[in-house]
Formats: C-alpha cells, structure tokens, sequence
C-alpha cells in the first residue's frame, strides 16, 4: 500500500524511527530520503502541542532509499503521541533496526522514549540506536546523561544528533547498520 | 552539558539517578516560588542542603569550608543536623525548576556523605504515584537482571523486606507479571520497588543476548546499504 509503482517487485528493507512528540522523526526522515518524504499529518489540537509544532504525524512518515534493482530502504516514522501507538506494532513487523530520537533540550520527553523502548524491546528485538538530537540548541543534554534517564546500558549506542544535518543522520544510521552487521555476524 | 528541568515530569528519583551512576560533583539547584535550595553532592552523594534567598549566593562559595562558615557549622555533627532537619522539606517539593552544575565546589576529604544515596531513592520510590512508576515500568513483559554489584547497593539502600522477597526474585527470567503472581503483591506496589532498584542501579532491563531481524538480511546486501549511505 505504500511501495511506489516504480518500487513494485522490489524488496523492501525497512529501519523505524521511533520517539516521543517532537523529537524530530520528521526531519530525520527527510533529511537523508531520496523521495520528498511521504507525510501523514493533521494539525495539532491541544494547546500544549500547538505550542511546540503546527502538524503531528498520525500515522506514520516514509522516506525511501534505493538501494539496487532489487531492494529498496525505507525508513518509516511513527507518529510520537501516545494515542497514535497501535501504528508502533504495525510498523514494528519486519523492521531490521531502530532508531529511537529525543529531544535533548526536553527531558520530559525521556520518560516517553524510555516506554517507546521498553515497547519494541519486549516486541521486536531488533538491534537500535538512540540519536539525542537538538545537540545544538542551548540546554541540550549530553548523550551519557540522556542513557542514564533511559536506563540503557553501556552497550546500546546513545548519539548525538542534529537531525537538520544530513551528516549527522548518516553517522547515526551507520552506527545503526553497524549494530545490524554484528547480528549478521553472530555476535 | 546541561542537566535541566522541572520537577513535576522530573522527579527526584530520576535526578539522583543520573547523579549517582556518573558518581558527579556539583551543585543542584531547586527554585520554586517561594524558595531556592542547593544541594551539594560529592561522588555522587548527598552532602549538604542548603536553603539560600536568592540562587546566584550559591556560586559566591567554591569551597565547602566557606559554605561551612557561611551556615554557622562547625563539624561533621553540625552538618547532619542541619541535613536531615533539609531532607524531608526537599524531598516534599514536586514544582519547581531543577539545574545541576557539574564540579564548581571544592571539598575537602574529611567531607563524607552521610546518607547513601541509595537509600534516599528507594524511600523516594515508595511514595511514587502510578503515573511516576509507569514512565520507567511501562510493560508487564519486562524483564529484568541483578548489575554486577546489586549486593552492595541494595545494602546501601537499606531495603525493607518486601523488596528484599522481589530483589531475590529477579533472575533475568521472571516477567514483572511473573513476579507479581508469585508473590502475591498489588502491580502498584511492585512497579514502585522495581523503579527504586532500576534508579539505585540494582536491576537493569535484561540485554538481549540474541537480537533478531525481521528481514533475510545478507552481509552482501548490508554492505550495499552502507556503501549507499555513506554516498548520500
């Protein structure tokens, strides 16, 4: 339902971006997709969200990377309010990996990436990186601070990340594909 | 780096977490309307609070021997005095805004805490509303597995005997449902000891030893997603 016509008969590789209201999933999306990134918004109606953005994912994001003739990348975005999160399970079926995205400047968001977690953990284990994104606003929290909030282990990938920089998304989605390379690997 | 926010999403028991795992130095600084405490920690332990009129008084001192004489204290007995008649008027706060600098005060090494901070987390845990315990125990499928030095912070955290028949229940194995029907206690009650033992860092979530994907991924083709990446 969602593959292009150019896409049909391709396989699809499939990577969720995850993490709570505003983390910016979005932009991370469309920051690294080849595709202008296929959005499914609706304008944000309590006062509380309209303070911090206009329009809300409801049910997902997709952004697309090709890859060969035969495979082509997605990466879906799901949406980050809690009243949205029947889209998590959907998403969640035959993922690869996760990325899970926060806002480091807003630590009352960590308690809901910190469910987002628990969530995909007790359901697909697949190998996931967390991206601590506004690292370059004022007031963000470092990368080590934001994995004790989380109560991450040493051996999950907390990055920093500025979603708006097509660098900084690579790095993270390398970091995230390196992790997938070790499962390849049997470690 | 910045350690901010506000206690009504951040509660005590997540700040002391952080300052605790990371062993810090500083100062943390509670406003609210009406009053503003600092609180010093070495090693990541609870030193000394201290109430002041107005927060920039905080960073006049950079030695502990001046905030000493600064309070009229003149030893080890006069700090814990003052400290626990403090504690449970921080303790009550749940409004305000919280900001933690890092280093800044100058201890001397005669300067130990006195309460574990360990201790101060369970007691805080236990008076954790539902909606607190669900932000870190949000799945009954959770699983959970003793740190490395589960013995030693547990002593420090002084737990009561409830907590002591959950603690030896937790093998890595057992759901939170699972310990739940087996001892017989309110969901409530043991989501509350779980977020005490995960912030004093006596359990963690279990590491998956074996990640799974949902894909027939090949090295072959991986290397072709990261060639295409890195290409971007």
């Amino acid at each position: 339902m969602f593959l292009k016509e150019k896409d049909k008969g391709k396989k699809a590789i499939k990577i969720v971006v995850a993490g709570p209201y505003a983390a910016g999933k979005t932009q991370f999306i469309n920051t690294i997709s080849e595709i202008e990134t296929v959005k499914t918004e609706a304008k944000t109606t309590t006062e509380d969200e309209k303070k911090v953005k206009h329009h809300t994912t409801v049910a997902m994001d997709f952004g697309r990377i090709a890859i060969d003739d035969k495979h082509v990348l997605y990466l879906f975005g799901t949406p980050g309010q809690s009243r949205f999160d029947f889209m998590w399970d959907i998403l969640g079926k035959g993922m690869v990996g996760l990325v899970v995205l926060v806002d480091s400047t807003d630590p009352s968001t960590f308690h809901e990436a910190r469910k987002i977690i628990n969530y995909f953990e007790t359901r697909y284990p697949v190998p996931y990186v967390v991206g601590a994104n506004k690292q370059d606003l004022k007031g963000a929290w470092s990368p080590e601070d934001i994995r004790i909030s989380l109560d991450l282990d040493d051996d999950v990938k907390v990055l920093p990340l500025v979603a708006k920089d097509k660098n900084s998304v690579k790095k993270v989605l390398l970091e995230l594909l390196e992790e997938i390379n070790k499962v390849l690997e049997g470690q | 780096m910045a350690i901010t926010g506000n206690l009504e999403t951040f509660n005590f028991v997540d700040i002391f977490q952080i300052l605790k795992k990371d062993k810090k130095d500083g100062i943390l600084v509670i406003e609210t309307n009406n009053k503003n405490f600092a609180v010093y920690f070495k090693n990541g332990d609870l030193v000394y609070i201290r109430e002041v009129p107005k927060v920039f008084y905080v960073y006049l001192d950079i030695d502990f021997k001046d905030v000493m004489k600064k309070e009229g204290l003149s030893g080890k007995d006069d700090i814990y005095r003052a400290l626990v008649a403090r504690l449970p008027v921080l303790l009550s706060l749940k409004k305000g805004k919280f900001s933690f600098t890092p280093g800044f005060i100058r201890y001397s090494d005669d300067i130990e805490p006195f309460i574990p901070l360990e201790k101060i987390i369970m007691f805080l845990s236990r008076h954790l509303t539902k909606e607190e315990v669900e932000r870190k125990i949000s799945d009954i499928r959770l699983v959970f597995e003793k740190t490395e030095d589960w013995e030693d912070l547990a002593k420090r955290a002084n737990l009561n005997d409830t907590e002591k028949k959950v603690l030896n229940l937790i093998n890595g194995e057992r759901t939170v449902e699972n310990i739940k029907d087996e001892l017989g206690i309110d969901l409530l009650t043991l989501e509350k000891i779980l977020y005490g033992f995960l912030a004093a860092g006596i359990i963690r979530r279990k590491r998956h030893k074996k990640r799974k994907l949902g894909f027939d991924l090949t090295k072959g083709l991986l290397s072709k997603i990261i060639e295409k990446i890195k290409g971007l």
